[in-house]
């Protein structure tokens, strides 16, 4: 138990002190973008970090999916298949917020905006992901089906999210790296930017190997009712 | 190279004879598409679309009729085979490869047929004329290239899972709607015979099919082989 | 003013909430992993 302590027990409190900081300057420390109507640009502190865990994740998801299909390891499959539910938990969680700012900005939840259309398809793409898995009961079929439908899901996901928004006209501001390169924000908006961006993603991390972990343990116990 | 196309060829020419005796896919295909413009054709009608609205409503409906009925018959090719359980002969005697060219030029036969029918039905039933009937015929080559090329990947997918049908529809139809989209741009734009709307909506469909040929041939013996 | 400080209590509080959860959720799943093997 002893070796239990130091850093290990701590970091969770140092994240929860950091989350909640960054939480409290985005709404009280960063000013609000002047071009956006009122308050609405302090969403992107939370709405941005979203879609990015959630575009990791389903990358990481894609990954791991290839590596089963390569080496035929049940961890791989727990991994891909953790890495899918928080990206599609993430996914929902941006969706959310974007339309809670769609609603002050353009006054209505919801308008199929391209980028409102591409994400509903990605939810309905990995949401299809878990009926696939759903309906195999055989553990290793499971994998390899799941694992060959989340790449083509993968590849499927630039279409949507950088081909449709080209062309249809979308309302949804630029993506703050743009094409040129260059960050139009605020030097204070940017650091809560950033700070969140990291927060976010350490408690990602944080979830998906909980995620995991449970996994081995939820399969161990199937495994052990057969024998 | 001649004899996979050779071995490929009795795949496609075994499946569409035992579809000719049964015509199971095709019946499920065209009835469903004809019943499904029918109703469109009933409740719409020709005229009841404002003039300046044909090009895109037209466009939308004709490829969500195209979509939905190949949902209701493009899977028979890998299900069959598991219902009457030739699978595993069939695993025995051909390579994957071949396995998945064959279907794949089965569920394009198909597809081709139910064009053949749907679309100039669709067309005089609803008034639809394209302006460049050539970016029409390109969008429709390359549109149902695509279309079947996906299928047929979810199609061996669901064939060895339980609920099947439910599933063949819920795990296509996302993967398709990126392809839904640029077919109905480039359909539209075809409709209103601007040459560089089509182009760049094949150049999508086109580049989509590409990467989900070779992903189908890198993917397809892993799922054939489960 | 005060609006943004309520929206801000209201997420600090779903935050503390949601990673309360969490943290339970790890500690179980610690103690798990090591009555399981």
């Amino acid at each position: 138990m002893s070796r239990e302590g130091g850093f290990r027990a701590v970091w969770p409190w140092l994240l929860f002190a950091w989350l909640a900081l960054v939480i409290w300057a985005a709404f009280l420390w960063a000013p609000a973008a002047a071009n956006f109507k009122g308050q609405s640009s302090r969403i992107v502190f939370f709405h941005v970090p979203m879609a990015w865990v959630a575009t990791v994740a389903f990358l990481g998801s894609c990954i791991a999916s290839i590596r089963y299909l390569r080496r035929r390891n049940m961890e791989d499959d727990i991994r891909a298949e953790a890495a899918n539910s928080l990206g599609l938990t993430f996914a929902v969680l941006a969706t959310v917020t974007g339309s809670i700012f769609a609603k002050i900005m353009w006054g209505s939840y919801w308008n199929w905006d391209p980028r409102e259309t591409s994400i509903t398809f990605l939810l309905l793409i990995y949401a299809a992901y878990f009926a696939l898995r759903a309906a195999i009961p055989d553990p290793e079929r499971r994998a390899t089906m799941a694992a060959v439908y989340s790449v083509l899901a993968f590849v499927t996901v630039p279409f949507l999210v950088f081909v449709v928004p080209r062309i249809y006209w979308s309302l949804h501001p630029d993506t703050f790296i743009n094409t040129q390169g260059k960050i139009k924000m605020d030097s204070r908006m940017f650091q809560v930017f950033m700070a969140s961006l990291a927060g976010f993603s350490v408690f990602a991390g944080w979830l998906y190997s909980i995620e995991v972990r449970l996994e081995r343990i939820r399969r161990r116990r199937q495994q052990e009712e057969l024998l | 190279m001649w004899r996979f196309l050779a071995e490929a060829g009795a795949v496609f020419v075994k499946d569409l004879r035992t579809e000719f005796r049964t015509r199971v896919a095709l019946n499920a295909l065209g009835l469903f598409a004809v019943t499904t413009l029918a109703a469109v054709s009933y409740t719409i009608g020709p005229y009841r679309i404002a003039e300046a609205d044909r090009p895109f409503l037209l466009s939308a409906l004709l490829w969500i009729v195209i979509f939905f009925a190949s949902m209701a018959g493009l899977d028979r090719s890998f299900v069959k085979e598991e219902d009457t359980q030739t699978a595993p002969l069939l695993r025995l005697s051909a390579s994957p490869l071949v396995v998945w060219a064959g279907k794949l030029a089965f569920n394009l036969a198909l597809l081709a047929v139910l064009m053949a029918i749907l679309v100039p039905l669709y067309g005089m039933l609803m008034g639809f004329r394209p302006v460049s009937l050539w970016g029409f015929a390109g969008i429709l080559a390359a549109g149902g290239y695509t279309l079947a090329v996906t299928t047929t990947m979810v199609a061996a997918i669901i064939a060895r899972a339980m609920t099947r049908g439910a599933l063949f529809s819920v795990l296509s139809l996302p993967l398709l709607l990126p392809l839904l989209i640029f077919v109905i741009q480039g359909t539209r734009a075809a409709a209103e015979g601007s040459p560089e709307g089509v182009m760049e909506a094949l150049r999508a469909v086109i580049s989509l099919g590409g990467i989900m040929t070779i992903l189908s041939v890198v993917l397809f013996p892993a799922v054939w082989h489960e | 003013m005060s609006d943004l400080g309520g929206i801000m209590l209201v997420t600090l509080i779903i935050w503390a909430g949601l990673f309360l959860y969490v943290f339970r959720l790890d500690r179980k799943v610690r103690r798990l992993e090591r009555g399981g093997s």
